[in-house]
């Protein structure tokens, strides 16, 4: 435990860390000297106070709320719809070829497009983030999917073979962990994708949540407090995704490595 | 290799009168090509008996690993009948595994080693009789130090001996191997040549070797099938009645060693381009 944390100390990017302080102090001290001179462009120390004001809100935490459990469910589903697709399209050339050129043609759509058809289908709701979080989402999911499933070695299939497993132990003792690591890198860049479709659907489709308290603020004319919202929502996508790279080095130790060494 | 050495001979074990393991008649294999069809093996037949050591040896280009692979129900035969203990074989049959030349691709590397052994034996033994078998697997191949290990912690030779283990673990009468010992130095060839014959004594396991190596073909094997031409033909069969147990030096100084490799290589040399 005690080397998982010194080596957890070493690899923290204090560098990385020391510029984006020495950032901050450059904006706190441009708008203190008035070099900078707009109405609502707050300082850093504005913005945290802000900050502090917000965590302190009980209606902020059930915006937080909100956007993650658009952003969770919406990932999940473009997760397994997106995993199913791409198992499939992988394996199969046929299945490949009557498929890709349609997800070719929508995965260039942007989602946010859906926001009017979502609407009108489904009003101020959930569903219609969701609507606009899994379109987008599910592509990454396949493309990486099928990517990996397609590079699996022809020998693992023969390996399976020989021993007679049946086809849908080959698929899910052979294929989908040898493809784990490309399925993984499908799921992240669907994570982040789906923080940012909730935060746009939620500004301009359905007002809640933690998209809708960026809008809100600026309306109410509190620009600390939008600022707040903002980096909120970016450490929370910060957040999410060592999460989510945590719980795979727990759960797939050795997929986490392919991943390191690819 | 003291195990071998000091392992009990079983040669009334094999039987040579009928009882046959495997039997190819008049096979035939066209595999499909850029333009139609390109005939890789022609008008094969020979038999295999049990308890023995069956070393194929050619070229490349023969049709070797084709035909391993119809043993091992991968690819049809186009004509002809493949049998296995008196069965026509539609499909990779129970009492076979095929171990492939190229350990790396064909080892599950997010598995450990002690869980790729297993992989034939999961949801048909319970736990119990796995855990059993894997060890058992493992000390045949001498790897039970290393079950916890990842196989790309393992040298090469180590690798391929896991693919040995997780074959055998399933009890299988007949193993096909598949140039198993090409991408390997010469001094883990050996010694893993060696371990082969100690498994086979230890299991009275019938193996099916490939190999483009004549040496090894004489020194593992009971009997020796040629195969050259493209499409493949088997031109001879020796049977290699050197004593036993074989060893890596007093056998291959015997006087019948090289004139068993002396003839292997006429064979060759005189039908390889023809």
């Amino acid at each position: 435990m005690l080397m998982a944390r010194e080596a957890t100390i070493a690899r923290f990017n204090f560098p990385g860390l020391l510029t984006i302080v020495v950032c901050a102090v450059i904006w706190e001290l441009l708008v203190r000297g008035g070099v900078i001179q707009y109405a609502y462009f707050p300082a850093p120390s504005a913005i945290g106070v802000g900050l502090s004001e917000l965590i302190a809100s009980a209606a902020f935490w059930a915006d937080v709320a909100h956007t993650l459990l658009a952003v969770l469910v919406g990932w999940l589903i473009a997760g397994v719809i997106g995993i199913a697709l791409g198992v499939l399209m992988g394996m199969s050339p046929s299945v490949r070829n009557y498929l890709l050129a349609s997800v070719e043609a929508l995965r260039p759509m942007p989602g946010i497009a859906f926001v009017p058809v979502a609407l009108l289908l489904f009003g101020f709701s959930l569903n219609t983030e969701l609507v606009v979080i899994v379109l987008p989402a599910l592509w990454p999911v396949v493309i990486n999917t099928m990517g990996g499933i397609a590079g699996v070695h022809q020998r693992l299939f023969e390996v399976g073979a020989t021993f007679r497993l049946p086809r849908a132990r080959i698929v899910s003792k052979i294929l989908i962990p040898a493809a784990l690591p490309s399925i993984l890198v499908g799921l992240r860049l669907s994570l982040t994708l789906s923080l940012v479709l909730a935060i746009v659907a939620e500004m301009v489709g359905n007002p809640t949540g933690l998209g809708y308290a960026v809008v809100r603020d600026q309306q109410a004319l509190r620009p600390a407090q939008m600022f707040a919202d903002v980096i909120f929502i970016g450490i929370l996508g910060i957040v999410l995704n060592q999460l989510l790279v945590q719980m795979t080095s727990l759960l797939f130790p050795a997929a986490t490595r392919a991943l390191r060494t690819a | 290799m003291k195990s071998v050495t000091e392992a009990p001979r079983r040669d009334g074990d094999v039987n040579t009168q009928g009882d046959l393991l495997f039997s190819c008649s008049g096979v035939s294999v066209a595999l499909p090509h850029t333009l139609g069809e390109r005939k890789v093996l022609d008008d094969i037949s020979f038999d295999v008996r049990h308890g023995e050591v069956f070393t194929i040896v050619g070229p490349s280009g023969t049709g070797k690993t084709t035909l391993l692979r119809v043993l091992g129900g991968l690819t049809r035969a186009t004509t002809g009948s493949v049998r296995i203990n008196g069965r026509e074989l539609t499909g990779p049959p129970e009492e076979v595994v095929i171990v492939f030349q190229d350990y790396s691709h064909a080892l599950l590397q997010w598995r450990t080693v002690a869980r790729n052994v297993a992989l034939g034996l999961e949801r048909r033994e319970d736990a119990d009789e796995i855990k059993r078998r894997v060890g058992d697997a493992l000390r045949l191949v001498k790897l039970e130090k290393n079950a916890d290990d990842y196989p790309w912690q393992l040298s090469g030779g180590m690798q391929q001996r896991v693919q040995i283990a997780r074959a055998l673990a399933v009890r299988p009468s007949v193993l096909l191997m598949d140039e198993p010992f090409a991408a390997l130095d010469a001094m883990t060839k050996a010694s893993l040549q060696d371990e082969l014959l100690g498994v086979r004594d230890q299991t009275g396991t019938s193996i099916v070797f490939v190999t483009h190596d004549i040496e090894e073909a004489v020194y593992l094997g009971d009997r020796i099938a040629v195969i050259t031409g493209s499409p493949g033909r088997i031109t001879h069969t020796f049977d290699i009645d050197l004593r036993k147990p074989r060893d890596q030096v007093a056998t291959r100084q015997m006087p019948a060693f090289l004139e068993f490799r002396y003839a292997v290589h006429q064979a060759i040399g005189s039908n390889a381009y023809g």
